[in-house]
């Protein structure tokens, strides 16, 4: 009887004590999303070193106040420092550090981009909307899949004290310095210097708040044709005939463009990549047993593999009521890009073969609407070799996206005729049929 | 073969004989006066040896009339020497011998036991390395290293724990699908695992055949426990902190029924930020042993049971930036506060439950037979974090790393294209390749380089991380802080995703999940074993084993952390879904299913129940038939002992699930021999006439099982052992080996969570047309051991020295290739090993109180051969083009892995011991140990020969080689870049360019090369820094000598009370010094840093970087000073 009654308190003991083991409860989700009436008082506390003080900017007078483009990095002699490149290339890129012993610097925005909807890696976009117009700021973070934390439609608030407000080209972006050092070029030095570098994962995790849930809702467009978006955004410049103001002009044009979210009306594809249709980089394996690349196939699908080297691909889109001439500067269009990372790039882009012989018909199937963040891609190169006067317009890139909210659910376009202009994935088997039908 | 059996037959005949002298005595516990069961019993100068029955008595018969000495010894106790002259033709009495508790040596037990489980930490419980086996307290050696020597993590003779037998009342417990014996099973349960015997290497055992390594048969028959209670409770600091246990025994009842039941609980709150074994952990464990026996006069049978559930956190290795920035050897990566409490995102869950029956009869006095029959289901499982289309969650990864910001600034070191040449440089100047990122030493010795003015060098080339050094200094200054976010994981921003998506995209999948990876093992075992010494001078053993296992594993979903539902696709399939589309000629239909882990269930891909199996979901049978005989002799001068054994053994793997991936491998990887690929299974003949049909998946049955092909293998094994009595005091023994050792299933399949494709030489066993081809697939061992033992009443110990080599062997690795870059499986054949070595120990008496321990070992374990690596990419993804522009999905080479040691512990250990014993029951010893010569794990992709030469044993060109125009690190004493192809046996050639003045091939290691490439012994070129530092072997000793010891001590009392009450009081203190800087494994990293140069984005064009430090090793190092204080009370 006793061993029983020590045996029962025994297991009795071990019960109670097994209770212990459990997980932490859930966090609620009130506990992960700032709501707009404790944001004031959290940033005074956050800057309870400086009296409370903070500002928060727009992103125009953010990029006005701390994007200076003077001095010299390495300098360090002035609280905000600018660099050119080590050779001395003119408006290649810059960087400005912002202080960090002063009061609290903040900007907010809401995230417009989604790395896995098109051609952003390691980068986001957030938009402010400003009486009504749209302010865009690019922000580059070392972090794979970034639109996983910081999904479209989230709003969040930057403090970007440390951190620093630099140009690639003409993009203007939040980010630290990196040093290029190029390493891997084969005899392009141009680009070893000082330049706009991600935000280490870890710093930028510290510096950034999410307001509210995510609503992409209250993402704003711009609608228009081609030829509406070449007269509010600036296309090229005569740089020899160009003052200094001029061309300091057009590029603070360009800034101001650069990430908005729009909506193009009525283009096509051309057939055409930014090289003029030669994709030469393009890897496509063929069935066994030959294995080649085969431009031509690769040209009508939006980003073909480059075997996860990642580059991003583009291609041409133009107003669909002309009809598109290689080479011709002067026309209006504009690059589609993509990376072989985003969840369309496998698609076959519609109207590659326009019959422009039958203009009314082509319109009807084949144009449709591009909705997509816009971007100014200056290749280093070409700025260097044939100066801003050689811009052809092609710098402009838009990478599409599907906007859950605003009704754009995938990448789509939209006819302005009716009918519902979405690209089919390409279909190896009925190319290689086609193929062999020829 | 007839005429050897005729010759055995014939001396089992004329070789008995009778005698008539006998020995008679009894063997009980000091303090209770109980009998001691079990205890061995050894006539030291007759070599001959009996153990205790239940009442503590034994016998001898057939002895030599003589001054002898009787050792007694049983686990628990203190070994005890009795010395008796034996009279001729009498039987001849002891008086009763009383054995002292040795409660030093039961703590150190369950330390042990502590130990190996928490080695088992990597998932499916691969462990790097184990602790060594449980300690065999009579052997010298054994009983000083098998605790001393485990914070080393060294192993027996360099061998692997695969390599050790463990059986529990005759039943085999080693898994049939990785070798490993599972300790958890008997966590805390240190009364269930108290007796065992213990065998050395090829000695001649009465449960098994025995083998390579130690053979344990752990005892547990009610009977051998004195009757009584038992309540103890112990405080740690290792991976739990307390445990309280009792234990009830009734002892042999009237009835000759003897129970023992007891229940041990161990447990641990989470540990914040100081966790002796690694932060973050937490423990739960309840164990329960309980077990019946029922004795009749010539019959014995027992039932017994026990399991243990528990639950615990892991902890990780990692590399030594890591460690260097936190300032902790017990970094853990896998924890984060959640709700201000912490969670580990790695939780254990074991659970194994095991019943086993036995019956023993003696047929008469010189017969008898065992049969047993068991059951045992594991239940093992742990958990991680799963991730799609968000960031990797891991703090530690190797991106979030301040090392990272180096990657693209370190340049190639030989300076061509007009690049800095630079070394990176300690304090000391001398050339730094660890640990050179922290902090704010980066710029120290760095020629050129002045912190002053950033990063530029004199020479206006950059030689410091990518970003400003404000900003590298505040990443660096997190990591140090500590911050929370940035060192931990963030469980505050895996929910937040999770709940964004939610608002986002209410039926998209999970950005984040905690899923648990289920690695159950069930299985069934019997075994009969019959014992005749009928005939004089002979003792014969017969055994049968028989064993079925099925290893089942799937995963479920312990934790959607806020997410609505997780969609089960193949993301490595999905990442590779254009060139899935590109390859196959598949139609889009077929593309969907291709990224699905589930085809047969159509598209109910959702996973919204934590029950619900998803990512994969298979079985492999296994089974197992042994049959062994042994014949031991004993004669005056001489005994020896040979026994064969004959294994069949067999494999087939199930899935409940078809992989969309494995669906579309039917397709690509040569359709021609698809069956050498994936086996003759009924749903790939069903699928694959219809694969290019978009209707196919309706061949699938949801809820149906596929059975791949079955794997069979048949392995003998032989071993001879003599031993020549010297005299008395003076023994030499000699132990032979010879085996065939089939693959284990883990080693066998190549992708099993994929598909059921085996390694190369086990399809060529399956299609064995002669003996030759049945065997190829086994791995081949041979050993041999020479021991010399000595046994004085002073002193004691034995000399062995060992030889062992194996060939054929097989091991698989999986690794992120960048240059396929893709997950690629790597399956190795043709592995050879060798293991020499010597192991000496002797323990001295000092006077009454003292003894002085020493035990020495001293070994060469290392790779004998260059295997062959056979690697194919587990997305379906061709690996390369050959001359002919053909694709290729699998590629071919060798291994250069000859002459790299083993990294299975420290390769030379010394101890030394003293231990104090005073009549009045108190102990006390300290114990001082030495380990040396341990090594690195190497990663063999970083070691095949194409990087050498650009060129692989099947003549495909490397994507990027050391040899090649931009790495130029092949070091050439000429300084001029090596130029080197592979003949048409696949041996490396190098251009011998003085020659004539023309190039000519030779291999590398001929005498013509000297003068140009410069190899090492083993004709592997030497590579120039960095590079060298990519493919070394990394030694494990501590820098300095004075840190390659471990002290440890320990402190015991044992109080009698009245009524045979005891109080017994243990305090161990294992490195007392709190040597911190003692490595006791690690790996090197499988991946190669790689980057395609600008300009030449093409799929051939990568190169290996010089960033060396890219992936870095990653370490784990011996627990600092640890205690174990217990306090056992008897009623």
């Amino acid at each position: 009887m006793k061993t029983i009654k020590y045996l029962s308190y025994i297991v009795l003991c071990t019960f109670v004590l097994s209770l212990a083991s459990c997980e932490p409860s859930a966090i609620k989700e009130d506990k992960l999303f700032l709501q707009e009436e404790d944001l004031a008082q959290l940033l005074a506390d956050e800057n309870a070193a400086y009296g409370g003080e903070y500002k928060i900017y727009t992103i125009n007078e953010f990029l006005k106040e701390f994007m200076t483009e003077e001095g010299n990095y390495l300098s360090d002699t002035t609280p905000y420092r600018t660099r050119t490149t080590r050779d001395n290339i003119f408006y290649l890129y810059t960087v400005d550090t912002i202080k960090t012993d002063t009061v609290g610097i903040y900007i907010r925005g809401r995230v417009s981009t989604d790395d896995y909807a098109g051609n952003f890696y390691k980068a986001m976009v957030i938009q402010q909307m400003v009486d009504g117009k749209q302010q865009n700021l690019r922000i580059s973070v070392d972090m794979g899949s970034v639109g996983g934390l910081y999904q479209m439609g989230q709003e969040i608030i930057i403090r970007c004290n440390g951190l620093s407000v630099g140009r690639y080209a003409n993009q203007p972006q939040l980010c630290v310095p990196s040093y290029n050092n190029n390493i891997y070029a084969i005899n392009n030095t141009q680009k070893v210097g000082w330049c706009p570098g991600r935000i280490p994962s870890a710093r930028f995790r510290k510096a950034v708040r999410l307001i509210g849930q995510p609503d992409p809702s209250k993402l704003h467009y711009d609608e228009y044709t081609l030829e509406q978006l070449f007269n509010v955004i600036p296309r090229k410049i005569n740089y020899d005939g160009s003052t200094e103001a001029q061309k300091r002009e057009f590029m603070e044009q360009v800034r101001l463009a650069d990430g908005s979210l729009v909506r193009i009306k009525r283009v096509s594809f051309t057939g055409y990549t930014n090289n003029d249709g030669s994709i030469d980089k393009c890897i496509y394996f063929e069935p066994s047993p030959t294995y080649k690349s085969d431009s031509a196939a690769l040209a009508n699908v939006f980003a073909p593999t480059t075997n996860n080297i990642g580059y991003p691909q583009s291609r041409i889109l133009c107003d669909a009521l002309q009809q598109f001439t290689p080479g011709n500067t002067n026309q209006l269009s504009l690059c589609c890009s993509s990376s072989e990372y985003s969840k369309f790039a496998n698609y076959f882009i519609p109207g590659a073969e326009p019959d422009f012989a039958n203009a009314v018909a082509f319109c009807s199937y084949y144009s449709g609407t591009v909705t997509g963040i816009l971007g100014w891609y200056c290749d280093n190169a070409t700025h260097t070799k044939k100066g801003l006067a050689a811009l052809s317009g092609m710098e402009w890139s838009v990478t599409p996206r599907g906007i859950p909210g605003i009704g754009v659910e995938d990448i789509v376009m939209k006819s302005e005729y009716g009918d519902v202009w979405k690209p089919k994935e390409f279909d190896p088997q009925e190319y290689f049929e086609k193929k062999n039908n020829q | 073969m007839k005429q050897f059996l005729s010759l055995m037959f014939a001396l089992t005949v004329s070789l008995a004989a009778m005698a008539q002298t006998s020995l008679k005595g009894r063997v009980i516990d000091e303090a209770t006066q109980t009998p001691v069961v079990g205890a061995k019993v050894t006539l030291a100068n007759q070599n001959i040896s009996t153990t205790t029955n239940s009442s503590g008595e034994f016998s001898l018969l057939y002895l030599e009339a003589m001054d002898e000495e009787v050792v007694i010894e049983a686990d628990g106790y203190v070994a005890a020497l009795e010395l008796i002259n034996l009279q001729d033709n009498q039987v001849n009495e002891m008086d009763a011998v009383s054995l002292q508790q040795n409660i030093v040596a039961q703590a150190q037990d369950e330390i042990l036991l502590n130990l190996t489980e928490e080695e088992m930490n990597d998932d499916e419980g691969r462990s790097q390395a184990q602790a060594s086996s449980s300690s065999a307290s009579t052997d010298v050696f054994n009983s000083l290293t098998s605790f001393g020597w485990s914070t080393a993590r060294y192993r027996n003779r360099g061998y692997l724990s695969n390599a050790e037998n463990y059986y529990i009342e005759g039943l085999n417990f080693n898994s049939q699908e990785r070798g490993n014996f599972n300790y958890s099973a008997m966590g805390g349960l240190n009364d269930a695992s108290r007796y065992k015997e213990v065998l050395n290497p090829m000695e001649a055992t009465n449960f098994s055949f025995g083998g390579l390594a130690q053979s344990t048969n752990y005892l547990m028959g009610a009977s051998r426990y004195a009757q009584g209670w038992k309540v103890g409770a112990a405080g740690t600091n290792r991976n739990y902190k307390a445990r309280v246990n009792a234990t009830y025994a009734s002892g042999v009842m009237p009835n000759g029924w003897a129970v023992i039941a007891q229940l041990a609980y161990r447990f641990s709150p989470y540990i914040d930020q100081k966790g002796i074994i690694g932060e973050g952990i937490k423990y739960y464990s309840l164990g329960y042993f309980l077990s019946a026996e029922k004795q009749w006069d010539n019959a014995r049978l027992k039932l017994i049971t026990f399991g243990a559930p528990t639950e615990r956190g892991q902890n990780a290795a990692v590399t030594q930036e890591v460690y260097d920035l936190v300032g902790t050897k017990y970094y853990n990566p896998y924890w984060g506060y959640q709700n201000g409490h912490v969670r580990n995102s790695r939780i254990v869950k074991s659970y194994d439950p095991t019943f086993i029956a036995s019956y023993e009869y003696k047929i008469d006095e010189k017969q008898k037979f065992k049969v047993a029959a068991g059951y045992h289901y594991s239940m093992y499982s742990n958990s991680a974090l799963n991730f799609y289309n968000a960031p990797d969650p891991r703090p530690d990864y190797y991106r979030n790393m301040p090392s990272f910001l180096w990657d693209g600034q370190i340049a190639n070191p030989n300076g061509n294209e007009g690049f800095s040449q630079f070394q990176l440089y300690d304090d000391n100047n001398k050339v730094y390749p660890w640990g050179l990122f922290i902090g704010n030493t980066f710029g120290n010795g760095m020629p050129g380089t002045s912190l002053g003015s950033g990063f530029i060098g004199e020479d206006g080339k950059v030689i410091g991380p990518s970003i400003d050094q404000d900003q590298y200094n505040t990443l660096v200054s997190l990591w140090k802080k500590r911050d929370n976010k940035t060192t931990q994981i963030d469980w505050d921003a895996i929910y937040a995703a999770n709940y964004a998506n939610n608002a986002n995209n209410p039926t998209g999948s999970a950005r984040y999940i905690l899923e648990r990876r289920h690695n159950d093992i069930q299985e069934a075992m019997a075994s009969f074993n019959y014992v005749n010494t009928q005939y004089d001078h002979l003792k014969m053993t017969l055994g049968v084993e028989g064993k079925f296992s099925q290893g089942i594993h799937y995963k479920t979903i312990d934790d959607f952390l806020g997410a609505n539902q997780w969609i089960d696709i193949d993301a490595f399939a999905d990442r590779d879904i254009k060139e899935l589309a590109s390859n196959s000629g598949f139609t889009q239909d077929d593309i969907s299913h291709v990224r699905q882990n589930e085809v047969a269930n159509g598209y109910n891909d959702t996973i919204r129940s934590t029950h619900r199996h998803f990512g994969y979901d298979y079985r492999i049978n296994m089974g197992n038939m042994k049959v062994w005989f042994q014949n031991e002799w004993t004669f005056n001068e001489v005994d020896f002992h040979y026994a064969l054994q004959l294994n069949y053994s067999s494999m087939q793997r199930i899935t409940s699930m078809v992989n969309g991936r494995a669906l579309y491998l039917t397709q690509v990887a040569n359709p021609a021999d698809e069956w050498k690929y994936f086996g003759h299974h009924a749903y790939y003949s069903q699928i694959q006439p219809k694969v290019n049909e978009a209707e196919h998946t309706n061949t699938l049955k949801p809820g149906t099982s596929y059975a791949g092909e079955a794997h069979h293998f048949f392995d003998p094994s032989f071993k001879l052992g003599a031993t020549y009595k010297i005299n008395g005091r003076n023994r030499l023994k000699v132990n032979i080996l010879a085996e065939t050792r089939a693959p284990y299933a883990r080693d066998a399949y190549i992708s099993q969570r994929v598909h059921d494709r085996v390694v190369e030489n086990i399809y060529t066993h399956d299609n064995a047309k002669n003996l030759k081809d049945f065997y190829a697939a086994s791995e081949k061992i041979a050993s041999a051991d020479l021991t010399y033992e000595f046994n004085y009443p002073i002193v004691r110990g034995r000399i062995t020295g060992f030889f062992t080599r194996s060939w054929n062997g097989t091991e698989l690795n999986g690794y992120y290739d960048d240059e396929a870059r893709t997950f690629v499986n790597q399956a190795i054949t043709g592995v050879g090993k060798q293991y020499m070595g010597l192991e000496a120990a002797a323990a001295v008496k000092m006077g009454t109180y003292l003894t002085l321990t020493g035990a020495l070992s001293l070994g060469d374990y290392h790779y004998t051969t260059n295997p062959t690596a056979v690697s194919s990419a587990e997305n379906g993804m061709p690996m390369t083009i050959n001359s002919n522009n053909e694709l290729v999905f699998e590629t071919v080479d060798k291994v250069m892995l000859k002459g790299i040691k083993l990294s299975t512990g420290p390769q030379l250990n010394a101890s030394l011991k003293l231990s104090f014993f005073h009549p009045k029951m108190w102990f006390a010893d300290i114990t001082v140990n030495y380990h040396d010569w341990s090594y690195l794990s190497v990663a063999p992709s970083r070691r095949m020969q194409g990087l050498y030469s650009g060129k692989r044993l099947d003549g495909t060109d490397v994507n990027g080689w050391f040899g090649d125009s931009f790495a130029n690190a092949i070091e050439t004493t000429d300084g001029k870049a090596a130029s080197t192809e592979t003949d048409k046996n696949g041996n490396t050639l190098f251009s011998w360019r003085t020659r004539g003045g023309e190039a000519e091939y030779v291999p590398a290691s001929s005498p013509e090369n000297e003068g140009n490439i410069v190899v090492d012994k083993n004709g592997v070129p030497k590579l120039k820094y960095p590079y060298n530092i990519m493919t070394m072997q990394e030694s494990l000793a501590a820098t300095n000598p004075l840190n390659r010891f471990i002290i440890d001590a320990s402190v015991g009392k044992l109080i009698y009370l009245p009524k045979r009450q005891s109080v017994s009081i243990n305090l161990s203190v294992s490195n007392i010094t709190n040597n911190t800087h003692f490595k006791t494994g690690g790996y090197q990293q499988a991946r190669l840093p790689r980057a395609v140069r600008q300009g030449q984005e093409d799929y051939k064009n990568s190169v290996i970087t010089a960033n060396a430090w890219k992936y870095p090793s990653k370490y784990y190092y011996a627990w600092g000073v640890n205690f174990f204080l217990s306090v056992t009370y008897k009623f």
